[in-house]
Formats: C-alpha cells, structure tokens, sequence
C-alpha cells in the first residue's frame, strides 16, 4: 500500500520567459535561413545584377541567345531524357523481378542495385574511360588486338555519357518501384482474380496502374540526378566536346569569372530541376492509394518457369555492367606497376603507399573528406531533427514554410550551391571562399533534406502523447529531449546520419568550385589526379573511399537499432 | 488533494470557425472522481488537455487549489503542475523497462535512489504488477501496459488525476476488472481523477459527478442519478441510453397529456406555457406492459417486434398513433408478436422537453 501524503514538490516554480527550447528552435530555423535561404537570394539578385549597370535580364538574355550555352542546356535535357528512359527500362524490370516472380537469387539483384547507388558517379566513369576510351580503353584495345575493330566504343560520347549515368541512377527507379510493388495489398490483384482475371491480365489493369504514379516518380528523381552529376560529365563529357549545364557553369569559373552569368545559368538550371521534382512530388502524391489496404497479406509470386533465368541473366549482365567491371578495373589498376603488363611481378601496393603515407594532398583530402561527412553528417541530422520537430509536435506559425525551406536544397544541383555560397559570402565581410568551412556550408545545406525526411519519419513513429507524458511527469523539454524523444528516434536518426555521410564523402558537384589546396577533398583529388593522368593513385584512392563508406555503414548499423528491444519491421 | 476551478473556459482550433470548447465553468471539488461524458468531437479531450495545460485557452481560467494555472495571457507548463496523466494509447516509453517508466518522474524529483526502488515496488505490488520491473512494454499485453501507465502517474503522487479513455482499448472482461480497480485506488488515494470517456455505461459506474459535453458546450453537471433520471435536455436524456419521446401536450404545471392517450401528471418545466407541444421522454425500463383495459391511464398498443437479449426481452410496441416505443422487461414476462398490451408509465421517471 502506498501512502500518499503531500504531492513530492516539483523543483522550479517558473513559467515564461525564454525557455531553451525556444532557443534551440530559433537556432535551427536561423541556420536553414543563413545555409540555404540566403544564398538562394543572393543567386537570385547576382544574376539579375551586371557588373556595370543595375539590375537587368542581361544575363538570360546572354545565356540564352549564346550557342556556347543553350547547346548546354539542351545537352542537360538529352542526356536526362536518355538517362531517365534507360534507367525505367533496368530498374522496373528488376523491381518487378524481386518483389513478384520467383526470380532466384534476389538478395544478388538487391546488392546489385544498392552497389550501383552507393558507388560515386566519378568512379564509375573513370573506369568506363579505362576499358573504353578510344585510344587507350582496355577494352577497345583488346577487340582490336582480336580484329574486331567494328566492336569498340567510343565512351567519349553521348551514348557513353548515358551508360555511365545511368547506372547511378537506374535505382531510383528501381527502389520506388519495388517498394510500391510491395505495399500493394494482394487482395487488389485477388479480387480481379476472383472476377476471372488471369495472373498477366490482373498485372496489367490492376497493379501497373496502380504502380505507375511511383514508377514515373522514380523516373523523374533520375532525371534530376543525371543532369546534375558534374563528375561524370566533366571526365566523359569534356573530353567528348559534350558540355552541360554543370560543366558550362565550371567553365565561367575559369579566370575571370562570369558570376553574373554563372547565375543565370544556375538559376536555369535550377527551374528544370524544380519543375522535374514538382511533377515527382505530384505523382507520388498520387501513389498513397497503394497503401491504402494497410497491412494486407503479400502478393503471389509469379512463377516465371524457365523465364526466370532470363530474368537472372539480365540481373547478373546489369551486375556485370555496373558492379564487376568498374570496380574490376579499378582494383586491377590500383595494384599494378604500370598498365598492359600483367604478371605477378607487376603488382605492388605502392600506389596505396603513395596515397596514404607519401602524397600530402591525399593524406589531406582523406583527413578533409571525413571531418567533412562526419559533421556535416551530425549537422544536417540534428538541424533536421528539429525542424521536423518543429514542424510536427508544435503549432508555430510559418512552421509549414520552414518545412518548404528545407526541401529547397533538392532543387539546387551541387554546382549550383557552391555557385550560391561563393556569391553570397563574397558579398559579406567574413572571408570563407576557399576555407574548409565554406564545404561544410555547402555539405550540411546541400543534405538537410535529408536531414528532415530522415528524421520526419521517425518521429512520425513516436506518438506525442509519449513525449507528452514525461512532460506531465515533469520532465523539462531538455529531459524529454534526452530521455524520451531522442533514444526513441535514434535508430532512424543514425540512418538519416548514413544517408548524409555516404554521398557527403564523395562530393564533387560543388566541392569543384569551393576547394582550395588546404580544403581539397578526396573527391576533388580523384578529379584531379584523373586530370593530370595519374590512373594508378586514383583507382587507390577509389577503393579507399569506398572501404570508408563501407566501415561506416557498418558503424551505422551497429549504433542505431532500434532501443525497444522488439525487432522492428522491416523498412 | 485539490479542487479545479473552471471558469469561461474556451478554445478554438486554428483556422476552425467551430469552438472545441465554449465557454465551460465547472467546479470540481477535492478528491472527486468527475467524469467528463460526451460523443467524440464534444470538446472533452480538449477541455483534459486545457487542464494538464497542453493548450492555452482563448478565454476562461482554470484555478487549481485557488492558484491560476491558465488563462489566455499564458499557462503553467505541464511538467510544472504536478498532475498525472493516463492516456488513451497508454504512451508507456517502449524503449524503457516497466520498472524505468514508473521510476522516471522520481528521478525528475531527485528522490534518492533507494527511495526510488521503494517506491516504485511498492507501486507496481498495488497495481499487480510485481515481477514484471525488469520486461520491456513490447512484452506486455494491453491490460499490464495499461497498469504500467497507472503506476507511472500515480508513483510520484500527483493531486490530480487526468485519463483520457483509459480503457477504450482493453477487451470488455478486462475494462470491467480495471474499472473496479480505479474506483478503488481514487478512493484509497483520494486523488482528485478527471476521467474522460465516451462510454456512458462507464461514467455511470465510476463517477462522483458527471460532466455531460455536447458540441463543445456542457450539458449538464450532476450525480450518475441526476443526469440518468433527471436529463437536463434532449441532448443528455439521448445520450445517456436509450430513450423514448413520447408526443404529447402541456395540460397545466403538472400535467400533460399524450397525444392520442391519457393525461399523466409530471412536473413541467416553467417556460412551457399550456397548449405547447412536448416530448414526454420514458426510459425502456420505465414502461411496464400490462394486458389491455387495465387501466383508464395506460396507452393501448400492440407489440410488433421481440428482441431477446438475455437479461431482458425489449419490445417494439406500436400505438394508434403509429408512435414505436422500446420496452424492456423481464425475460419471464413473455407477450408474443401480434399482442394486444396497455402501456403503463411511472410519472416520477418522465421528463418533458419542448418539441423540436
């Protein structure tokens, strides 16, 4: 029995007045609108503004009536339109493959499609230039040397410019695809079954449809990360005579810089990206009804019969393609003395000791790099926590225009941030340009969206009423912080945390303009190795940056299950 | 342990023309069990949350033991008005073991920790729990997390009580045990409890006092008795279980007259003059059937449908006036389909409405 006597006093009697939350609200709130908002005018205003007379539409004018600049554009558009088309016609097949036919081996086309994702664009096409570039491409000299001169391909091309975007962005085609062939509830399909629907005859008037909104998003989302990719488009698309939007804008950093037209081309840029990402949003808003029927039971899967090897064929050939002869090349580069000798006397693992031990760039671009990810990781996490907070769990008012401003770093391609950041803080007194912070201004503003999502879904899993508890208990919004909220969204804040870090690791898009000889990444030292001809160091350094995004995936991972101790559902 | 003063209490959701809450007063006297009754969107949970002072109100004050506590110019925050909350989905922590969540407004409290540990055994040992300090909530069922949820907001002691349909979602045997249990520990403790509960069958068996809500206005404020039988208006006598209403007319104070029937003597309520047209509302259990041309002041009708319920037969019986009224009596009291009856009300349990 317990007595209850006078209730146990509560500490601090006060009410009012400025209490820490508020601080830390207005904290993040100020540093959305210093990372992203600003900036953004500032584009705004530098490309409406010519160097000798106010403000004028000069620029646009410029841009646009230039052949050296709307080809640009209409190369950006090519080459998205070919992108988004390649990677719907990898990335639904194998969707559809893994999540409902009886296609073996699934856990193998899963990899596959993260390996393709994870791996940095620039890679991939500096080792398309390694087994086909027209002279010297591995490749290319091989079916020569067998008389078949009629095979080899020139990757210095649009068609090689497509091939080596497109598998960095088939899965996202891929992955909404086969998450919203997942949520559709089987009792969909079984109701046309049951009407007299044959299996193919159900597929087509009931799932497509039902799945096409999602599958056109992840269409769009590829387009808007193809046309922004300056990586591959600078080692492919230069050398091809091909230029883009990212590359032309590089070029007007070329002494003297064109800032003025620089902007106008951002901002051009950034329209066709909003309007691509403002048609995605439309569609997948279209995509809730897939998980209408909630937790219905799983489809059945079709039995493909001997079909399903096919499938697997086409699986491994993707793999082969995307996976095996990229990293193959790489790995065979990076431990051999010098190219086109093969025996085991060639190989050495000096380049490894030039790059970690001997060469002071890249023992300071690795150093950069991580200090870099990590805390732009940690920054973009904890800024977007509490905007989602805020956004969720109170009433301010304006809260929904936060939310908006921190999605507007989705519009804006890496070139066209770093373009921002150099306008707006060459116009206030504090000399950032070239200092490694300005690359943290760009990182962590470049991924608080991913921040926000991150950390919107989880906390969409923590009802209010479990912070609301503590509240009533006593706790402080710094203790219900600490004790309730925080260890509860922990698992979904660490892969929002992974989610940052991978790409942050290997910037290039602005790192390009930002860096300077003490802020230089390992993205910006591969780019640039790559440029003087150094091949060996630059596939050892690949392979080390793709060990560090492995560890921390492993980290991530080990840090952020779930604390409820009740295995959480697979997502 | 305190009384809560309400008064002119109101709140308005944003952008919502519709006010959750409009202008409540309500007195809720020291170590009561009050419930507050209503269909969902009544205002009840906002007026709960006004009280923990989740919200701040657009007019109105709430004292609490002569202290505001809330008024439009600002709130006490929750975590300083030593109230305990239950709510409706539990909101036990899942990432906490049953001995942290109870244990946890103590450590707020800096109670010593061997203090704690008594504490809170003492308290999981009052709600049944003993044995299970060291399981996670996922490894508990809706009834034990429930408990859980009691001994973490009556461990630190609070004055008030607040539950927000504590038990809408246990299955019927268990809500009945669990509400045998509140009762018991609001009378052993004496903590002042504000339940809120859609459930009238509920607020019946619980309360001191009921606070019927309707569209966001309070109905009615009494003893379960009072507003059973002494519905202040449509409204309550409606909600609080089923009803008929009767046609009829005001003969004089005490009297009125049923359309097509004989006139009973009934108090009237002052505003209804003689002539106006009312509803004379009976409960099912209130009528009694008797054979026909027993009695000059019975209704004469016909039974036209048998339901048997167990416990009860409720018929549907018909009148000339093709009125259909819902009786309920004794299972042993069996009439059959087709049967001529004579309907037989208790004045002292009729209440007269104006027509609407």
């Amino acid at each position: 029995m317990v007595t209850i006597a006078a209730p146990a006093p509560l500490a601090r009697p006060k009410t009012g007045g400025l209490r820490l939350e508020h601080v830390v609200m207005g904290g993040a709130i100020a540093s959305l609108i210093v990372l992203v908002v600003l900036p953004l005018l500032s584009l705004i205003l530098g490309s409406v503004s010519s160097e000798d007379d106010g403000f004028s539409a000069g620029n646009f004018i410029r841009a646009m009536e230039r052949p050296l600049y709307y080809r640009a554009l209409i190369n950006s558009l090519v080459l998205g339109a070919w992108t988004g088309l390649f990677s719907l016609l990898m990335g639904l097949p194998l969707a559809w493959a893994v999540s409902r036919t009886n296609t073996p081996f699934k856990g193998f086309i899963k990899l596959t499609a993260s390996l393709s994702y994870l791996t940095p664009p620039f890679l991939t096409a500096i080792a398309f230039v390694n087994l086909f570039g027209p002279n010297a491409g591995l490749i290319n000299n091989f079916l020569r040397s067998i008389g078949l001169d009629f095979l080899t391909f020139n990757i210095f091309s649009m068609s090689g410019l497509v091939l080596v975007t497109v598998l960095h962005t088939f899965p996202f085609v891929y992955l909404l695809a086969a998450s919203a062939l997942e949520s559709v509830d089987a009792s969909y399909e079984e109701s046309a079954q049951i009407l007299g629907a044959g299996k193919w005859r159900t597929a087509l008037q009931i799932t497509a449809p039902l799945v096409a909104p999602a599958v056109l998003s992840g269409t769009l989302l590829a387009f808007v990360n193809a046309i922004a990719l300056f990586g591959s488009q600078a080692i492919v698309g230069i050398p091809g005579r091909i230029y883009t939007l990212p590359t032309r804008i590089y070029a007007l950093f070329d002494y003297p810089p064109q800032y003025g037209l620089a902007s106008a081309l951002s901002l051009i840029f950034v329209a066709i990206t909003v309007i691509a990402l403002f048609l995605q949003r439309g569609y997948l808003a279209r995509r809730s009804y897939v998980t209408l029927g909630g937790k219905g039971s799983r489809p059945q899967l079709i039995d493909l019969g001997p079909w399903r090897w096919v499938m697997f064929g086409f699986a491994t050939a993707v793999f082969l393609v995307a996976i095996a002869a990229p990293y193959a090349s790489l790995i065979a580069v990076s431990f051999i003395k010098s190219v086109g000798l093969w025996s085991w006397e060639n190989l050495t693992l000096q380049h490894y000791r030039f790059v970690l031990f001997q060469y002071d760039v890249t023992q300071r671009a690795i150093g950069n790099s991580l200090l870099l990810a990590c805390l732009a990781a940690t920054l973009a996490v904890l800024i977007g926590a509490i905007i989602g907070w805020i956004d969720l769990r109170t009433r301010l008012t304006g809260r929904r225009l936060l939310d908006y401003a921190s999605l507007i770093p989705l519009g804006l391609p890496g070139i066209v941030m770093a373009v921002a950041l150099i306008q707006f803080w060459l116009a206030t007194p504090f000399a950032l340009y070239g200092t490694i912070l300005i690359l943290l201004l760009a990182y962590t503003g470049r991924y608080i969206p991913l921040g926000v999502r991150a950390a919107n879904a989880s906390l969409r899993q923590v009802d209010s009423s479990l912070e609301e508890s503590a509240h009533i208990l006593g706790a402080s919004w710094l203790q219900t912080m600490r004790h309730i909220t925080l260890p509860l969204i922990r698992p979904g804040l660490f892969a929002g945390w992974l989610l940052v870090f991978v790409p942050a690791i290997q910037e290039l898009s602005a790192s390009i303009l930002l860096f300077s000889s003490s802020s230089i990444t390992v993205a910006v030292a591969i780019f640039n190795l790559y440029e003087t001809g150094y091949i060996e160091p630059v596939s050892a350094l690949a392979n080390i940056n793709m060990i560090i995004i492995g560890v921390a995936i492993l980290i991530a991972n080990r840090f952020g299950r779930s604390p409820t101790g009740v295995p959480r559902s697979s997502d | 342990m305190a009384r809560i003063q309400i008064e002119n209490l109101s709140k308005q959701y944003a952008g919502g023309q519709m006010a959750a809450v409009q202008s409540l007063s309500l007195d809720i006297a020291d170590n009561r069990f009050v419930t507050l009754l209503g269909p969902s969107g009544c205002g009840k949970t906002t007026t709960l949350r006004l009280i923990a002072g989740y919200l701040r109100p657009d007019t109105g004050t709430i004292n609490v033991d002569g202290t505001l506590v809330s008024s439009p110019d600002g709130v006490t925050p929750p975590d300083r008005r030593g109230m305990g909350m239950v709510f409706q989905n539990y909101a036990v922590w899942p990432h906490k073991t049953v001995f942290e969540n109870v244990a946890f407004g103590l450590q707020i409290r800096r109670l010593p920790t061997a203090q704690i540990r008594d504490k809170v055994m003492a308290m999981l040992d009052l709600v049944g729990l003993q044995g299970f300090d060291a399981r996670l909530p996922g490894q508990l069922s809706g009834g034990q997390q429930q408990r859980v949820a009691l001994a973490r907001s009556l461990v630190v002691e609070p004055g008030i009580l607040l539950l927000d349909e504590p038990l809408s979602n246990l299955d019927a045997k268990l809500r009945e045990r669990m509400r045998g249990e509140l009762k018991q520990i609001q009378r052993r403790t004496g903590i002042t409890f504000v339940y809120v509960t859609h459930d009238q069958a509920e607020a019946l068996a619980l309360s001191d006092e009921i606070a019927v809500m309707h569209l966001g206005v309070l109905q009615q404020y009494g003893s379960p008795r009072d507003i059973y039988s002494r519905p202040a208006n449509r409204v309550v006598a409606d909600f609080m279980g089923q009803v008929n209403f009767v046609p009829a007319r005001v003969v004089d104070a005490g009297k009125v007259a049923i359309d097509g029937g004989p006139a009973i003597s009934v108090a009237v309520p002052g505003s209804l003059a003689a002539g106006s047209a009312v509803d004379l509302a009976v409960r099912p259990e209130n009528i009694r059937l008797a054979a026909t041309g027993a009695n000059g002041s019975a209704i004469p009708g016909r039974v036209a449908e048998l339901t048997f319920l167990g416990n009860m037969n409720e018929y549907i019986v018909t009148t000339a006036r093709d009125a259909r009224l819902r009786v309920q009596t004794h299972p042993t009291e069996l009439l059959s389909i087709g049967d001529a009856v004579a309907l037989e009300f208790d004045p002292r349990q009729c209440s007269v409405f104006a027509r609407s």
